[in-house]
């Protein structure tokens, strides 16, 4: 699974967002993403994907940073 | 600062018969149990025990996911009996002006969020994971659901969760009582809710040697507060909550007014952790009936504490008794534990719920199964089948804790209200 449909899949069951919603141009403030669904979400994708996010890093505000940010971990940690 | 009358105006529940509060108060009445049989298939050994629960209830459908999955199920329970309550009193979910910053929750619960630790361990111990889920601690603090109520409705005042064994959303309410009587707050919601079947719980609650024993057939006839034989509690969840209003405020907003709080007491027995003492729970009576400036035969009800076990109800027989002297013989008493179970933090919340409803629809919920009276227990009016027709004027709900805190609220009824 890529990394945008990891998220579209997270969102829709956690928040019933609908997935067409979830596109790389979305603020994830705007889909009801906060600080703590963020920690919910950086999990999954560390679970699902074997990364490590840095705990100090920048939070996303769009769903394209957030896999950008995923997709190059991937790459260099896979 | 003069004392100020407080109304209830809203009432909400969830409850193993759903949260319609007619239909729940017709099945108490009509005597029906909701114990059933609770069978896991934990290894190496499963539960196997009588338990009520809420099946009908869907915390997604009901809160909606968004919310749902920031609870745990004690929460959600919590947050889902608050919003009937005040729904059910006629105020909006979102405050229009910032009129609420007076206004407060105080909750009961005397586990909190023990579902979420319960996964935590199973995840960690049982499924080989290495970290949890990052909500963790906001799913299981104790004060999840109270603060939640706030968040959800805009109330700015007090927001505490009360966590005091078996008597935790008595004390709730009676603790908001005291903030609307004294004219600090206009407007409290109070309540409890519990979800206690987490496995390490419910195996703790076993080895104390307090639980109703039972198969699958007898589960619905196990619980017998006051019987011969009777051989203790039953566990359940659900969640229960009441709005509580300046009586001045409620009246001039056209607020239907369910019925008067008029009294609170709350005393500890100073004396031991499980076994419950006359003493305590007298002082605890007489002080509820002071504060509300009730005599004894102002009193037509009482739903007692009443858990089924052997040890505890001859003690809460002998303190009616004691407080209610030569009146106690023909003092209505009923333990409805016997069909809605023990809810633990949550019980004084539904309890005072369903004595609010017996004084506002004048009729009596039984002790279901009690068959055979204890003589232990004789002394007052115990009721076996629902009573209706009753002209009740004021009624009493006890709630005695292990740790030895009392609390008994006092009620009155409200007259020419539906």
């Amino acid at each position: 699974m890529d990394s945008l449909n990891l998220i579209r899949e997270f969102l829709d069951g956690r928040m019933g967002v609908p997935p067409q919603q979830v596109v790389p141009a979305a603020s994830l403030a705007d889909l009801g993403v906060d600080s703590l669904l963020m920690l919910e979400l950086v999990f999954e994708c560390e679970d699902r994907f074997g990364v490590t996010l840095d705990k100090n890093l920048k939070s996303p505000k769009t769903v394209g940073e957030l896999v950008a940010l995923v997709d190059r971990l991937r790459r260099e940690q896979g | 600062m003069s004392q100020r009358r407080v109304a209830i105006t809203g009432l909400g529940l969830v409850s193993p018969f759903g949260g319609d509060l007619a239909d729940f108060f017709a099945r108490l009445l009509a005597g029906e149990s909701a114990v059933r049989f609770l069978r896991t298939d934990d290894l190496p050994r499963p539960l196997n025990m009588p338990f009520v629960a809420c099946p009908g209830f869907d915390a997604g459908t009901t809160l909606g996911r968004p919310l749902a999955g920031m609870l745990d199920r004690f929460a959600q329970l919590g947050v889902a009996a608050a919003f009937a309550a005040w729904d059910d009193a006629g105020l909006p979910r979102k405050p229009e002006i910032d009129e609420r910053d007076n206004w407060g929750v105080t909750w009961g619960s005397a586990l909190g969020g023990v579902l979420a630790f319960d996964k935590g361990y199973r995840d960690l111990w049982q499924n080989g994971r290495e970290r949890l889920s990052p909500l963790s601690i906001v799913l299981g603090m104790n004060n999840a659901a109270n603060a939640q109520i706030s968040i959800q409705l805009g109330l700015g005042g007090i927001s505490t969760c009360h966590s005091v064994a078996c008597a935790s959303s008595a004390i709730a309410i009676g603790e908001a009582f005291r903030l609307v009587r004294s004219g600090e707050a206009p407007v409290m919601l109070a309540g409890g809710s519990e979800a206690p079947q987490a496995y390490a719980v419910a195996r703790a609650w076993e080895a104390l040697r307090v639980m109703a024993s039972a198969d699958q057939a007898s589960a619905p006839h196990c619980c017998r507060p006051f019987a011969v034989g009777r051989n203790g509690m039953v566990l359940g969840e659900g969640g229960a909550a009441l709005v509580l209003e300046d009586w001045e405020r409620a009246v001039a907003r056209g607020a239907r007014i369910h019925g008067e709080l008029a009294g609170y007491g709350t005393t500890c027995d100073h004396h031991h952790l499980v076994r419950p003492a006359v003493a305590g729970q007298v002082r605890a009576i007489r002080s509820a009936l002071v504060d509300a400036r009730l005599t004894l035969a102002d009193i037509d009800y009482v739903n007692a504490h009443g858990t089924a076990t052997p040890e505890g109800d001859p003690v809460e027989i002998a303190a009616l008794r004691e407080v209610f002297g030569s009146a106690a013989a023909a003092l209505p008493v009923s333990a409805t534990k016997s069909m809605h179970g023990h809810l633990l933090g949550a019980a004084g919340a539904l309890e005072a719920i369903i004595t609010v409803l017996a004084l506002r629809e004048g009729a009596i919920p039984p002790t279901a199964h009690l068959d055979s009276l204890d003589p232990a227990c004789a002394g007052v009016d115990h009721i076996t089948a629902g009573r209706h027709s009753q002209p009740l004027r004021a009624a009493l709900s006890s709630s005695f804790a292990f740790g030895g805190s009392n609390a008994v609220l006092a009620f009155r009824a409200v007259a020419g209200q539906p």
